[in-house]
């Protein structure tokens, strides 16, 4: 119990997680292996047609990516005429799941980057969908993840469409989050999109966490049941991006020369960079 | 008699015990599977307890127990806690426990892990929000039906390579 309350058995449970992290890998071996198998007999035409849709992928994406360059400038351009901060892009780092937690009334998963990647407890994490969740715990070279589906993770959201804010809380179930405590004449609808708010510093502002399914108003509370579903593949993913959030920039010197988007610097530099936090 | 053959089998039994414990299903696999986990850890755990009681110690129980905390992310203290009991009521009573039958056995199983199993449910309240479902009665019936299968294949191997 002293751990619930303290943190002073953090050093301890991370070093007990570096000799069993390798317990992991093995029982999640079968899994890797027959990705690997899969990988090394999969016939041309099916490698044809994979490539193909890829190809497609980047040219869609490309696409977008055009214009979110010119987005971006004419958004930099409105911000300075407003005077408040231009937003910088986020350092990430590409994990894969090496371990579930197994237990089914929790939803924690285990990654298969540590503290020798510079992850740290309090990180948020995506996947290519949305918001995944955050890092807990960290060992030498795993850590753990709390998903936000976990009925224990909270995590402060707003309204794309309006601005509208609220906390989008876990609950148990692994295609449903809930908004917690949401006034009956708040302007939530059914299919709004919820975002990252970045309120309380934990998460990065901006990034997609649920879209509202069911608004519920009964007339003995004072409150609505919205229901959201979260739009991160909580039971699916297998590659999710560990983010540095605006707290865990890197030092002002790095964030000068910030042209290059952060997410085409290698593990290396971001490790260095990491380091010298004062 | 060398008193010490076979510690491997022992140590990779246990090892085998907690890779199964943190295996999860394919995504395809229903959920409700979820809820059937056996506690194979407590039954690896028992066996060589009630077979060779001097070859399993308290400590060296209760050091297994925290790694097996770290490992399902639960409070540390606690499977050591568990497992140390589960040993604890073996060494006591192993004479008895062997002269029983394998249903009675698995019988005691139960109950032991159904303590076990509240008794986690009960640590873990008391610090987060999760809640608790069936899986508290359902994961203790699968443990005691696995148990004479995995008491006649843990002493084959134990009278195959002799671990005394």
């Amino acid at each position: 119990m002293i751990e619930s309350s303290t943190r002073v058995l953090d050093p301890v449970r991370g070093f007990i997680s570096s000799v069993v992290s390798p317990v992991y890998l093995l029982a999640e071996s079968p899994y890797l292996l027959s990705g690997a198998i899969g990988d090394v007999v999969a016939t041309q035409d099916q490698l044809l047609v994979r490539n193909q849709q890829l190809e497609r992928q980047i040219l869609e994406l490309s696409q977008i990516s055009q214009q979110y360059v010119a987005l971006k400038s004419e958004n930099d351009r409105l911000r300075g005429l407003l005077g408040s901060q231009g937003r910088l892009p986020y350092d990430v780092l590409i994990a894969e799941l090496v371990g579930i937690i197994p237990d089914t009334n929790t939803f924690q998963i285990i990654i298969d980057k540590g503290s020798n990647a510079g992850v740290k407890p309090g990180l948020a994490v995506l996947d290519a969908q949305g918001l995944f969740g955050q890092v807990i715990e960290v060992g030498r070279f795993t850590s753990r993840v709390l998903l936000v589906n976990d009925p224990d993770h909270a995590v402060p959201v707003r309204v794309n469409r309006n601005g509208v804010r609220g906390i989008a809380g876990g609950t148990g179930e692994v295609d449903a989050l809930v908004l917690e405590n949401v006034s009956v004449t708040a302007d939530i609808v059914e299919g709004d999109l919820l975002e990252t708010s970045g309120l309380g510093g934990r998460f990065p502002p901006g990034y997609p966490v649920g879209t509202v399914v069911s608004v519920v108003v009964e007339a003995t509370s004072a409150y609505a049941q919205v229901l959201l579903r979260p739009t991160a593949a909580l039971d699916r993913s297998r590659h999710v991006l560990v983010v540095f959030g605006p707290n865990q920039q890197q030092d002002p010197a790095a964030q000068q020369e910030q042209t290059p988007p952060r997410e085409q610097l290698s593990d290396q530099q971001q490790y260095q960079s990491q380091e010298p936090t004062p | 008699m060398n008193p010490g053959n076979g510690g491997w089998v022992i140590g990779l039994s246990l090892l085998a015990a907690l890779v199964l414990g943190v295996f999860h299903l394919p995504e395809w696999a229903p959920a409700w599977l979820g809820w059937l986990r056996p506690n194979w850890l407590l039954l690896v755990l028992f066996f060589w307890a009630i077979e060779l009681p001097h070859r399993v110690g308290l400590i060296a129980v209760w050091i297994l127990g925290l790694l097996v905390d770290v490992l399902y992310a639960e409070p540390l203290g606690l499977n050591g806690f568990v497992l140390a009991s589960v040993t604890y009521v073996a060494w006591r009573f192993f004479e008895r426990l062997r002269m029983y039958s394998v249903l009675q056995q698995a019988l005691l199983v139960f109950v032991l892990a159904l303590s076990a199993e509240f008794l986690r449910v009960f640590a873990i309240g008391l610090a987060s929000e999760r809640a608790w479902g069936w899986s508290v009665l359902t994961s203790p019936l699968v443990t005691m039906c696995l148990w004479p299968f995995l008491f006649l294949l843990l002493l084959r191997i134990r009278t195959g390579i002799r671990v005394e």
